[in-house]
């Protein structure tokens, strides 16, 4: 605080900015926010509150309606990305945007294309992904095709990619979102390290923890304007979530225990080795039973991904089985997955969850539409459409103009919701819920984590995959651990672990014996 | 945006990209006039863009201008094939299927509807009905061939439909020569309808004197409004605009990708189809197509005018033949190169097809609007709309303090 001099030296001023979309909604209205050298600014609000939009327009994406933005002392105007990269600003994305038939190397020179002749130098490619994953101490693997990693290392991908461009000012979108607890505390030693060497990072992040621990300052937003700018080390938490909700957030869900009966999902023994001869799921077998919520801790990347994927047929395993009420689910079409009463919440909602150029009301029947409650004849049965969609955008507090707009144009949260929503609400017997609460804000979150005791305790089976461990911890009744595509740990009541514990397992430190392994099996 | 701002805005558009493409047409028209000073190639101009403009509806003469029905009646009739190409292409790339087939679809389905009007002697009304299924169910199976292929074995759909056209053309003209040949004609047809067979004019209504006009028209229009409740009202229609959008989307969520893609394809052969049979028994005596009649090409361009959407398909086929009939007209009366003519058609499907095109004035409209409505919920809060601010009131001063020394 001391050094007067560093005080005043703004490198990114952003002045009175508004910005009103093309589809007329006011996402930043009068907003200033600004960068000190060096510092990790956090920037913080609720899902739709435009802290995406304000920081894509300091990235050049967007173009503010009115105001100015003035970087390093100079008015300028930042009209595509590639000017702003040339100013040394990157941006990683609340959303990828890695090319997913390329491989994780050409990802990450894309544009800057190391050439061997007329040809791409894949090696050079490589060799420049390997140094730099190293230098920045974020591990990838460069050879393999984006399509194919978890969420986890696309989002270290989308980072590296940033930082070889040379970006001085780094601007990460939730970054967080997807990464463990584990990953995220390597991010935030890299991020830590970057900021001493005169690096400045702005950081969107729904977590508090996270944001406390790491930046210095806050810049607050609600309903597209800015709440003030903050000292991180002046306000505490519930001061902030006040700030964003104007309410106080209570993110412990009260649950009573589950009287889980009969069995749902049955897997046995499934295994896979994927393209690059790596053993994702190595004789996985385990049980969800009606009424309980069974938790998948791991590190992403040790087979969560696979195991998912094979339970909604994305991917087919080389062995095994698994079963829903009785049924065979693999290698079924996912209409006839669909039919047994199973749910799924993808991890990558943009990939799978939603089509983006079509209405919310569109985006929220897509599993039911053939149902007969919302047909009439030939035709569908439009008022029992519209009062559906206009129910759950209610009941999920979807943040949007009226159910006709296009899900693409919501803010990343309300993407979220409207997934969860449908999936949530076609009464399954199953849910398959992957990073249910990605990137929702802590009102929302606590809304869906509630949302979720609620229908296992009215007798759903519920099988949870999340990074964030403390939400798995919180909503698991009982709880496996995946380690190198095997599980090793089995706990029946959650309420006794406790996270250094976890962590031991989680790192194949440390593994139960068979038997209380098998006791996830319930013949 | 409000209702009646995004009206001004959709006419204000329209009308600019047309008024800019004249000015193009008419500078290109001027360059390329006959006559030697600058007086006369003026007046050919003027003459020229009157006959492209009014010509379509009016004859120009000395008296003046006058309303001609039968011109009007022209226009229909040549809406006709292209409304139904345009829905067949509308359905298959609704569905991200980019099947060129509907060219040779349409002339596929005028064959086989002519064969069964020649051939199949039915009762009036109901022959009619017969030649049009017909047409539009040969074609439908043949569009199979395109959709399975890249359902099943991941073959482009476009590349195997375009080659399809062709093949359909050649066999088509090889039956005409040989086995269904009217060798008693000096050029290559068919053997005349049966009477039975044919879709009657709609001379009844006393200003469409033209005889090219058939009820054909109104078979269309119903089409029209039969697709546009199909795509948007039913589940089928809105599976294929959803796969159309996002493929993996659709498949998760539990809808029978392959099938739909399938069904789409079938569909939309089988409207081209139709149309082609509508086409056929509404205007000619005899089946005498030995070539494809670009009434296909035509349907992609509505498609796209429309947007997919098979409501607009009527508007963007009656501006197409009327820009075609008003070009007819100039080429007949004001003596304008063929050639020239397609460059201006161009020309001002370029300026109507720009998205981006008067951004700029929309951006503005759209910010007025939100201006309004921010304005208008302020006003409501009590005039104040100041935001509840708390706490750490202290760092946010230094903070205000470093942006005043900025400034
Ligand atoms: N491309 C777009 N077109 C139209 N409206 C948009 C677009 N992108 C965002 N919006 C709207 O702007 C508002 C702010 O969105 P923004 O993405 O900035 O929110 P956010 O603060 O990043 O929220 P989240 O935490 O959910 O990511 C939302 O109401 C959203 O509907
Ligand atoms: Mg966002």
């Amino acid at each position: 605080m001391g050094d007067e001099a560093n005080r005043e030296e703004y490198i990114v001023q952003m002045k009175k900015i508004d910005k009103v979309y093309s589809n007329g909604v006011a996402a930043n209205q009068g907003v200033d926010f600004n960068l000190k050298k060096g510092e990790i600014h956090a920037l913080m609000g609720e899902n739709g509150a435009g802290k995406s939009t304000l920081m894509k327009m300091l990235f050049g994406m967007e173009q503010p309606t009115s105001g100015e933005i003035v970087i390093n002392g100079e008015s300028t105007v930042l009209s595509s990305p590639s000017v702003a990269i040339a100013k040394g600003i990157g941006m990683v994305h609340q959303h990828f945007m890695l090319v997913p038939s390329l491989s994780v190397a050409e990802n990450v020179v894309l544009g800057m294309v190391p050439k061997k002749g007329l040809f791409i130098d894949k090696e050079k490619a490589v060799e420049i992904t390997r140094q730099n994953a190293e230098k920045y101490n974020l591990h990838v693997e460069p050879e393999m095709r984006v399509a194919d990693i978890p969420v986890g290392m696309k989002q270290k991908v989308e980072i590296l990619k940033a930082l070889v461009r040379g970006a001085r000012i780094l601007i990460l979108d939730e970054p967080t979102a997807v990464l463990t607890a584990q990953e995220t505390e390597e991010l935030f030693r890299e991020l830590t390290a970057l900021k001493k060497e005169g690096y400045t990072v702005v950081f969107i992040s729904h977590k508090l923890n996270e944001i406390k621990e790491i930046t210095d300052r806050i810049t607050i937003m609600r309903n597209g304007r800015s709440m003030g700018v903050y000292e991180t080390k002046d306000v505490s938490k519930e001061d902030i979530s006040r700030l964003m909700v104007g309410r106080d957030v209570i993110l412990n869900v009260q649950k009573d225990a589950a009287k889980p009966t009969d069995v749902v999902l049955k897997v046995r023994n499934l295994e896979y080795v994927n393209e690059w001869n790596k053993k994702m799921l190595d004789k996985v077998s385990f049980d969800v039973r009606k009424g309980e919520i069974l938790g998948i801790a791991g590190v992403e990347g040790n087979g969560q991904k696979e195991l998912i994927d094979m339970l909604f047929n994305l991917n087919v395993p080389d062995a095994g089985e698994a079963t829903v009420n009785g049924k065979s689910v693999i290698g079924k079409p996912q209409a006839k997955i669909r039919e047994m009463g199973v749910s799924l919440v993808p991890e990558d909602r943009m990939l799978y969850g939603i089509a983006a150029q079509a209405s919310i009301e569109e985006n929220v029947i897509s599993d039911r539409c053939a149902k007969k409650e919302l047909n009439k004849g030939p035709l569908f049965h439009m008022g029992a459409i519209h009062k559906l969609s206009e129910q759950l955008v209610k009941d999920y507090t979807v943040l949007c103009k009226s159910p006709a707009q296009q899900v693409g144009m919501l803010s990343g949260g309300n993407i979220q919701k409207v997934v969860v929503a449908r999936e949530f609400s076609n009464d399954p017997s199953l849910i398959l819920a992957d990073q249910p609460t990605r990137g929702i804000d802590v009102g929302a979150t606590e809304f869906i984590r509630k949302k979720l005791v609620e229908l296992s305790r009215s007798g759903i089976a519920v099988l949870l995959v999340s990074a964030d461990l403390a939400e798995v911890m919180e909503l698991s009744d009982s709880l496996i651990v995946m380690h190198n595509g095997r599980i090793v740990a089995y706990f029946q009541d959650t309420g006794t672990l406790s996270d250094e514990e976890m962590g031991e397992y989680m790192l194949g430190l440390k593994e139960q014996t068979p038997e209380e392994i098998r006791r996830v099996c319930h013949d | 945006m409000t209702k009646k701002r995004q009206l001004i805005f959709s006419l204000v558009r329209g009308a600019l990209a047309i008024l800019i493409a004249l000015l193009v047409a008419m500078l290109l028209i001027f360059i390329s006039a006959d006559g030697n000073s600058f007086g006369q190639r003026l007046s050919a101009t003027a003459e020229a863009m009157k006959q492209l403009l009014v010509g379509p509806l009016f004859r120009i003469n000395a008296q003046g201008i006058k309303f001609e029905g039968k011109r009007l009646a022209d226009i229909f009739a040549a809406m006709i094939p292209t409304i139904f190409t345009g829905l067949s292409v509308c359905v298959m790339f609704a569905a991200n299927q980019f099947n060129l087939g509907a060219e040779g679809g349409i002339m596929l389905g005028a064959f086989s509807s002519a064969l069964v009007a020649i051939y199949v002697p039915l009762p009036k009304g109901l022959h009619a009905l017969a030649c049009i299924l017909v047409g539009g169910a040969v074609t439908g199976v043949v569009m199979l061939i395109p959709a399975l292929l890249k359902v099943k074995l991941n073959v482009s759909e476009m590349v195997c439909s375009l080659m399809l056209n062709y093949i359909i053309m050649y066999i088509i003209k090889y039956l005409m020569n040989t086995a269904y040949a009217d060798k008693s004609k000096g050029q290559i047809q068919t053997y005349p309808f049966l009477n039975s067979s044919k879709i009657p004019a709609l001379t009844q209504a006393s200003i469409f004197t033209s005889s090219k006009l058939s009820w054909g028209i109104v078979i269309a229009a119903l089409t029209v409004a039969a697709m546009g409740f199909f795509m948007y009202r039913s589940r089928w229609g809105y599976q294929i605009r959803m796969i159309g959008i996002n493929q993996d989307f659709a498949k998760y969520s539990g809808m029978k990708v392959g099938f739909v893609i399938v069904l789409s394809q079938v569909l939309g052969g089988f409207l081209a189809g139709a149309g082609g049979g509508i086409e056929m028994l509404g205007r000619y005596p005899t089946f005498g197509w030995s070539a494809l009649p670009g009434y296909g090409w035509t349907g992609i361009t509505i498609a796209i005018l429309a947007g997919n959407n098979p409501c607009f398909v009527p508007l963007a086929a009656f501006f197409l033949a009327y820009l075609g009939k008003g070009c007819d007209m100039m080429a007949t009366y004001a003596n304008v190169p063929t050639q020239l003519i397609a460059i201006v058609q161009g020309v001002i499907f370029l300026f109507f097809a720009a998205e981006r095109f008067l951004s700029k004035y929309r951006q503005s409209l759209v910010v007025k609007t939100a201006n309004e409505e921010i304005a208008a919920k302020m006003a409501l809060a009590g005039g104040g709309g100041s935001l509840p601010q708390a706490g750490a009131s202290g760092s946010q001063d230094s903070v205000k303090e470093g942006g005043k020394k900025d400034e």
